[in-house]
């Protein structure tokens, strides 16, 4: 992608500065090379000024839409790693979310939980440790928000997994991340699956109130 | 590139290069360190408890969310309130969350006050009690709310530590002059239950049973028990009272008497049922005394001191002789003047009537008795002047504000050297006059007990975690008054209490009880008790007697217990207060009641201010113009007019006890919550007033309607049968469809699948009591927006409760709760620009906030006018808002709202029925207003179902559609009130 919109930048200066070169004729540029260097020449600091800005443009075109790390979900207080716990160590996602088979929500697991593992399993690693110090404070572990759904929408874990949706079509490949991609859930990813599914399609009986 | 991706780039791109294309959201998701065994994050838990809004004592469930209680209801095992509860009830949780709760124990130094430790606190109060207690015997005194067994007994064992004697229970309704009543009949100053559910016929002198009297709650069902329709009949109910309150508005036939002149009424319709060959069981010298005090009285004479007809009185008469079981019950929580002689008189006639008692309830007698008399708490007070009383400990008690100035409290509270220490929750007027102010646990954080009636052992749990640190009451008296406590904590003698084995407070069985909200015992007390008429009260009758001689016409003043403050413990609820009065619909303010021809002759319009003034003092108060008033009476709610207690009390309406003199009745011990009126003149100033209510009048259209008794089961004929396109003649259409007819209707019938959602409302069991709007607000986070607002016409409601007067008695009134009717022809549907309110597929007028953009239209076009609109963001302060329902979104600016049919109820239940296979059970999903109902007038129910409750009920010949000739086909069927002409 990067390539992709250095070419088209570079490509559409060269294109601007042949045309105001040439006048709008651009097979001039052969013919009358002189001539056309001069008028580029004549008008460098407008040709300069529009570049740059063609240049902001493209950069904030990819910033916005494209920067690796946009996706990424923000640091989490331990850098929790799905990958390791569900990925290569194979646990159940039912274990840490116990809730999801029977709620609206999934459930997150409490500290205690981690400790259960984490006992026994690298103790003294400097981020266990940090997860015993919320234990012995009685602290909640200050986890961060990965996947979002508008606060009027109402997603019932439940209901979706006793459909037997498997949690990968709307979490994505949580098990190959180490760090998860945030997600924004909109109302037209549901709607596709609703209706696709011929599920409730219905506003507040299905998922808002 | 479209206008949506323009403004995205422009609007959002400036934000992201701010934010440095972060994602960034501050959203965080916090984890329990111990996961609790009872929390499923997402799912509710309930707690069993015990209300204490009121002495009354009724059982709750509270509902749990992630560790916060959002909503109560009332205990279905309960015998008392048996799963409902009033609007008091509802709004407890404000008192749980309010804002102005205090967190710290604060101290007096000079005007300011200073935060302590709660162990400083106890330590002071140890040192500061001991040291009274070594000077000498009764230097330490308590003053407390009525309190559960347990808790009086730490109380009285505490002060027996301390040298002194028990605590004195101190309630502004104390029922003096029933208890006296009781004291000269049956030998104990008692208050036995009322077996009214078993009465054909009730003759009432003022009790308020719908709103405050005894047990509301518990009231409420058994009236309605008797007076619901029921094969063509309904139990008759006549109220004869100075003036109007709910109760009355709800009997049958109200009849204005003069004040004072209730006794004369009931000593007259005494001397009625001796001649008709009553009281044969009473011994022989007793009745024949009655009889000869009574013997004199004339039909003619009563009616005129009364204010009253001869004929209306032989009526009464009549009506009581034909009656198999009546039941007469005396005046009301805020009795006024003779009420003593008027409960004597009552009672007399009741026992008279009913010689194998079977309308008392021996066994089950009410909590509340043990409130100590008005006479015993003026003398606590008086005494503390002479006896040198140290330490005086206030337990949620706020006798400042509850007594008459007259009274004195302050000058007793001001005595040097007295450490007071106030027991509360909020800075109310007795704790800021206080030294000490110690917040304790709320209800609903605590374990004790509370014996609503003798029968009923109510437990109490903590029902959340610690949001606030307060320790309970017990906790803090097991501390600061005990060398060796005679346990480790209350809870372990609260578990010791309600099982009757010490150290039980893990056992099996009293976890079984606490799951369950208390011991209940099973059978019913018969009147075990005899007639043992004490000569002394033919005394009080006859000097009653000789003095009503006198024909004055004085005017009066009366204070009336208000069905939203009770005493005006809840003033500090912007709920509550929020909530206008069902009478004058008026919220926020205190508007004094004047009669209407009085208002005419003075040419006052409501609204204008009007000087009252009686021996004891002045007020000024906005008028209202209420029919149910004696002329010469004008009246006000108790509750309001604090000089403290938070913000939603302080400085907001009046006080009536502030004219009212601190007299008590000789014999009863009782506070007349009346006054002789000197002056009562208008002041030329006016201000609006904050109601709810455009008109009491139905201006002649299909609203709320009534039918008498006789015409239905005459005719009984259903309006479906009706074939025409006029108010009078359209039929009934409900919205299946079964009401579709190609000549009316433009638009096809819906069609729905499974379920199509309707309420039948029975305004013959409606009493109009406000307790499914209270619960509505709190399920459905519905803002509150306070007086100022509401004088601009916010008010933000989703359900209210209209009074309408009768058109040709108007001091007859008919309540009719209205919400979005969830229309089949919708016209808030076809008006909306951008399709926010959406037909849903089981026929609920679905409101789609994030679609709204706020044209009003769809308010505008509604012919119910229920639809309301967020002019602002409504506040909840720290911490009011954990109060909130997380199932409901809460709404913001610029977005219309409506009744939902509580949706969120619909969605519970379905998820219980899809994991069980099946469909939605009839009667599975009741929203807030229909469960809470304490009458049961509403039902909730599916239209597609064909046995189901509302199905059968529509088939009534009552069913009607309000403005149904309007064809929006209205899904909330009303049933019409039944009148009978007494």
């Amino acid at each position: 992608m990067e390539i992709l919109l250095t070419t088209i930048g570079i490509l559409t200066i060269v294109t601007l500065t042949i045309i105001v070169g040439t006048g709008g004729k651009p097979m001039r540029a052969v013919s009358g090379f002189k001539e056309t260097f001069k008028a580029i020449n004549a008008n460098r600091g407008a040709l300069v000024i529009t570049a740059l800005t063609l240049v902001v443009l493209l950069v904030f075109l990819y910033a916005f839409y494209f920067f690796p790390h946009r996706n990424m979900a923000p640091e989490q207080p331990i850098p929790f790693s799905h990958q390791l716990h569900s990925g290569v160590k194979a646990i159940d996602c039912y274990y840490c979310h116990p809730y999801v088979e029977r709620s609206l929500h999934p459930g997150l697991p409490p500290v205690e939980k981690c400790l259960h593992c984490h006992n026994c399993i690298i103790a003294n690693h400097p981020q266990i440790l940090k997860e015993h110090e919320y234990y012995n404070t009685k602290t909640p572990t200050p986890w961060r928000k990965v996947f979002h759904v508008s606060e009027h929408v109402v997603f019932n874990h439940k209901r979706h997994i006793k459909k037997e949706i498997a949690c990968e079509s709307c979490h994505g490949q949580i098990r190959e991340a180490d760090r998860l991609r945030t997600h924004r859930f909109k109302m037209g990813f549901c709607i596709e699956c609703h209706r696709e599914k011929k599920a409730p399609l219905d506003c507040w009986i299905a998922c808002h109130s | 590139m479209d206008r949506r991706t323009f403004l995205k780039v422009t609007g959002i791109g400036s934000v992201a290069f701010a934010a440095g294309c972060g994602s960034e959201t501050g959203e965080k998701l916090f984890t329990l360190v111990n996961a609790p065994d009872d929390m499923v994050t997402g799912e509710a838990t309930w707690y069993a408890s015990t209300c204490r809004e009121c002495p009354a004592g009724c059982g709750i469930i509270a509902k749990s969310r992630e560790g916060r209680l959002v909503k109560l209801e009332g205990n279905p095992l309960h015998p008392i309130n048996r799963g409902r509860l009033c609007m008091r009830g509802q709004a407890a949780l404000q008192s749980l969350y309010n804002p102005d709760r205090l967190k710290q124990p604060l101290l007096k130094k000079g005007d300011k006050w200073q935060p302590i430790s709660f162990e400083d606190a106890i330590a002071m109060i140890r040192y500061r009690a001991n040291a009274a207690a070594a000077a000498g015997p009764n230097r330490v005194r308590m003053l407390t709310e009525v309190v559960g067994s347990t808790l009086e007994g730490v109380f009285t064992d505490a002060l027996a530590g301390w040298n002194s004697s028990g605590p004195v229970m101190y309630e502004p309704f104390a029922y003096e002059s029933l208890k006296y009543a009781h004291r000269q009949l049956f030998g104990l100053p008692i208050l036995p239950a009322y077996n009214m559910e078993q009465a054909d016929f009730i003759l009432g002198f003022g009790a308020d049973f719908l709103e405050t009297w005894l047990s509301p709650v518990e009231y409420a069902w058994k009236f309605k028990a008797m007076h619901a329709i029921q094969d063509g009949t309904k139990g008759r109910f006549i109220q004869v009272s100075p003036v109007q309150s709910l109760t009355g508005a709800n009997a049958d036939r109200w009849i204005a008497c003069r004040p004072g002149t209730e006794a004369l009424v009931a000593l007259w319709l005494i001397k009625k049922a001796l001649a008709g060959g009553a009281g044969y069981h009473l011994p022989i010298d007793f009745r024949e005394a009655l009889d000869e005090i009574t013997s004199d009285l004339d039909a003619a004479e009563v009616a005129a001191k009364c204010d009253m007809e001869a004929g209306q009185l032989q009526n009464l008469a009549n009506r009581l002789k034909a009656a198999h079981r009546p039941l007469v019950l005396g005046t009301a929580s805020a009795a006024g003047p003779e009420a003593a002689v008027a409960d004597l008189a009552t009672a007399t006639l009741n026992v008279l009537l009913d010689p194998v008692l079977t309308s008392y309830d021996f066994d089950n007698r009410h909590r509340v008795e043990a409130a100590a008399s008005k006479d015993r708490v003026l003398e606590f007070f008086k005494a503390m002047d002479k006896e040198p009383v140290r330490v005086l400990l206030l337990h949620q008690s706020n006798p400042l504000f509850s007594l008459p100035p007259g009274a004195d409290i302050a000058g007793a509270l001001f005595k040097k050297n007295l450490f007071k220490v106030a027991f509360t929750n909020s800075l109310d007027e007795t704790a800021t006059a206080a030294d000490l102010v110690f917040p304790i646990q709320h209800a609903l954080e605590t374990w004790d007990t509370y014996e609503g009636k003798q029968f009923v052992t109510g437990t109490m749990q903590p029902a959340m975690g610690k949001a606030f640190q307060a320790p309970s009451m017990g906790d803090v008296m097991l501390k600061a008054a005990f060398e060796t406590p005679p346990a480790s904590d209350y809870k372990q003698l609260v578990a010791a209490k309600l099982t009757g084995r010490p150290d039980s407070a893990s056992s099996t069985e009293w976890l079984r009880l606490v799951q369950k909200g208390g011991r209940y015992f099973k059978g019913r007390g018969e009147g075990n008790r005899t007639v043992a008429p004490n000569p002394d009260m033919l005394a009080r009758l006859q000097q009653y007697l000789a003095r009503t001689g006198k024909n004055e016409r004085h005017k009066f003043f009366l204070a009336m217990p208000s069905v939203r403050f009770f005493d005006g413990r809840g003033a500090n609820k912007s709920l509550l207060c929020e909530i206008p009065d069902p009478i004058s619909q008026v919220a926020w303010q205190t508007p004094l009641m004047v009669h209407p021809a009085v208002m005419r002759s003075r040419q006052w319009k409501d609204g204008d201010h009007v000087t009252i003034a009686s021996a004891a003092g002045k007020l000024t108060a906005p008028v209202y113009g209420y029919e149910g008033l004696h002329p010469d009476v004008s009246a006000m709610t108790v509750g309001q007019g604090h000089t403290a207690y938070g913000r939603y009390a302080r400085d907001r309406g009046l006080n009536p006890l502030q004219v009212l003199d601190a007299v008590v009745d000789q014999d009863a011990g009782g506070l007349a919550y009346a006054t002789q009126l000197k002056q009562l003149s208008g002041t030329g100033k006016r201000q609006q007033l904050a109601c709810f209510a455009g008109s009491t009048s139905q201006y002649n259209r299909k609203i709320a309607v009534s039918i008498p008794l006789a015409e239905l089961t005459a005719a009984g004929k259903h309006e479906k049968d009706k074939h025409g396109l006029t108010m009078e003649d359209f039929p009934f259409t409900p919205p299946t469809p079964a009401g579709y007819d190609r000549r009316r209707d433009f638009y096809p019938p819906h069609e729905h699948d499974t379920y199509r959602w309707g309420m039948v409302v029975d305004l013959d069991r409606c009493i109009g009591c406000g307790a499914c709007v209270s619960s509505c607000y709190m399920e459905n986070n519905v803002g509150i927006v306070g007086e100022e607002r509401i004088l601009e016409g916010r008010e933000m409601a989703w359900l209210r409760i209209s009074r309408y007067q009768d058109r040709k008695h108007p001091e007859r009134s008919n309540f009719l709760p209205m919400m979005c009717q969830h229309c089949d022809n919708a016209p808030c549907e076809s008006v909306c620009p951008v399709y926010a309110p959406h037909h849903s597929a089981e026929g609920l007028n679905n409101q789609i906030y994030n679609r709204c953009i706020g044209t009003r239209f769809c308010a505008q076009n509604c012919p119910y006018k229920v639809r309301r609109f967020n002019w602002y963001d409504w506040e909840w302060p720290d911490p009011l808002q954990m109060q909130l329902n997380p199932n409901v979104t809460v709404r913001s600016k610029g977005v219309m709202e409506k009744c939902s049919f509580c949706v969120q109820r619909i969605k519970t239940a379905r998820q219980v029925a899809k994991d069980q296979d099946r469909e939605i059970r009839d009667g599975e999903v009741a929203p807030a207003c229909a469960q809470t109902c304490p009458t049961g007038a509403l039902t909730f129910g599916s239209f597609m179902e064909a046995n189901s409750r509302i199905n059968k009920l529509i088939k009534d010949p009552r069913a009607y559609q309000v403005l149904g000739y309007l064809n929006a086909k209205p899904a909330v069927i009303y049933l019409k009130k039944v009148l009978q002409e007494i």
